[in-house]
């Protein structure tokens, strides 16, 4: 990749410093925008190659009966493929239920994973995830999300040697509805993950996941929303038959526009062909 | 206040696309360079040390005529290895310890070590 080499040798740390905080600084000046929804999977930049998933996500949230915040259920089923090193199409099928409604089928989503560069070229490894997803209710309007992927493997935490190399995953996911019914705003999602790798079964850490309703254009006017929670990743190995995976995670509202809390998981099995 | 935000927005939007892209093509320093292949089920050399402390390059060579997929969970790396071929894997800087990898594809191919020091 010749053009982010010369970017790389053009872009000291120090500026690299400056942009991070930049973001930091920003994002909080941001923090009077309001919500998209909410979509509790984190995406990782480096791809399997050759491999096939199957995996499901699911999440449900818990509040006060009537708070309309309650038992909010998501549940996914996804099957994708590695053709090459770079590229991961997957098919999905959502499942969703609002408080008080019954699980009904609501998108069909094709996603796209790519990754941009070698892992541990770079001070971080770069990803793209790019999904459109076709809605099953003529009421909503189909929609397009994408933005980066971002990770960094670092064997210690604030200069903190915790005996094992720390892992954290960035997603920052811009939703355009698109179609007939679309709404003009774009949404922000922010997903982040830092863990500790221990052991391939046991890895602890904890997640964020936010959402701001519109960094640009017309805002949907609902408030933004802030989730933060312990999580734990897995897997388990049989090698020649594939590798089971999972996550969990329980996520705790930290604004009134959030449910109290919100329990994530995920299954994957994979298998190289 | 409209204008307001919508400037927000966009230097926000900007800055997001400036540090991605910073963060990810921040210099990588020259890298010692180690060489291992896949040969039957073995790996050769099972055992070989890189210095603690640097980032390190670690070329694979396969030189069965069926897949093989580098996997190492303390390295964090998992790569497919075709038949015939050979990848390359930026690692490290570890520091000082023994990094277990094997041949995922082979759960019978004796597992090897890189030895950090």
């Amino acid at each position: 990749m010749p053009g982010l080499r010369s970017l790389a040798v053009a872009l000291p740390g120090r500026i690299i410093g400056a942009a991070l905080g930049a973001f930091g600084a920003t994002a909080a000046g941001l923090a009077f925008l309001p919500p998209a929804r909410a979509d509790f999977e984190l995406h990782y930049p480096i791809i399997d190659y050759r491999e096939l998933e199957l995996e499901h996500n699911a999440d449900t949230t818990f509040d006060q009966p009537k708070s309309g915040k309650n038992n909010n259920q998501s549940y996914t089923i996804e099957l994708g493929y590695a053709p090459v090193p770079w590229w991961e199409p997957e098919i999905e099928g959502d499942l969703n239920a609002a408080p008080g409604q019954n699980l009904s089928y609501s998108a069909t989503t094709f996603e796209n994973t790519f990754q941009l560069t070698e892992q541990g070229k770079y001070w971080a490894d770069l990803g793209f995830f790019a999904e459109y997803s076709h809605v099953a209710s003529k009421a909503d309007a189909d929609d397009i999300v994408f933005g980066p992927l971002i990770q960094k493997q670092m064997p210690d935490i604030f200069g903190v040697d915790l005996g094992h190399d720390t892992l954290h995953t960035l997603n920052l996911l811009v939703t355009k509805e698109v179609g007939r019914n679309r709404n003009d705003a774009t949404p922000l999602a922010i997903a982040w993950q830092t863990r500790i790798r221990i052991n391939p079964y046991f890895e602890p850490g904890f997640e964020y996941y936010g959402a701001l309703s519109s960094i640009a254009g017309v805002s949907t006017g609902q408030p933004q929303q802030h989730r933060l929670g312990p999580a734990l990743v897995g897997e388990y190995n049989l090698f020649q038959y594939g590798k089971i995976k999972y996550e969990a995670g329980y996520l705790f509202g930290l604004n009134r526009a959030t449910e109290r809390g919100t329990l994530r998981w995920r299954f994957e099995y994979e298998k190289a062909f | 206040m409209v204008w307001v935000r919508m400037t927000k927005s966009r230097i926000f939007g900007a800055t997001l696309a400036l540090a991605a892209i910073a963060a990810c093509a921040a210099p990588a320093r020259a890298a010692d360079n180690f060489s291992l292949t896949i040969k039957g089920k073995a790996f050769d050399p099972n055992e070989f040390t890189v210095p603690a402390g640097k980032k390190v390059t670690l070329t694979v060579k396969n030189l069965n005529p069926t897949p093989s997929e580098f996997e190492s969970f303390d390295l964090n790396r998992e790569k497919v290895v075709t038949g015939g071929s050979d990848i390359t894997l930026f690692v490290g800087p570890l520091r000082p310890g023994s990094y277990e990898f094997f041949d995922d594809f082979s759960a019978d191919t004796p597992h090897g070590h890189i030895v950090a020091k």
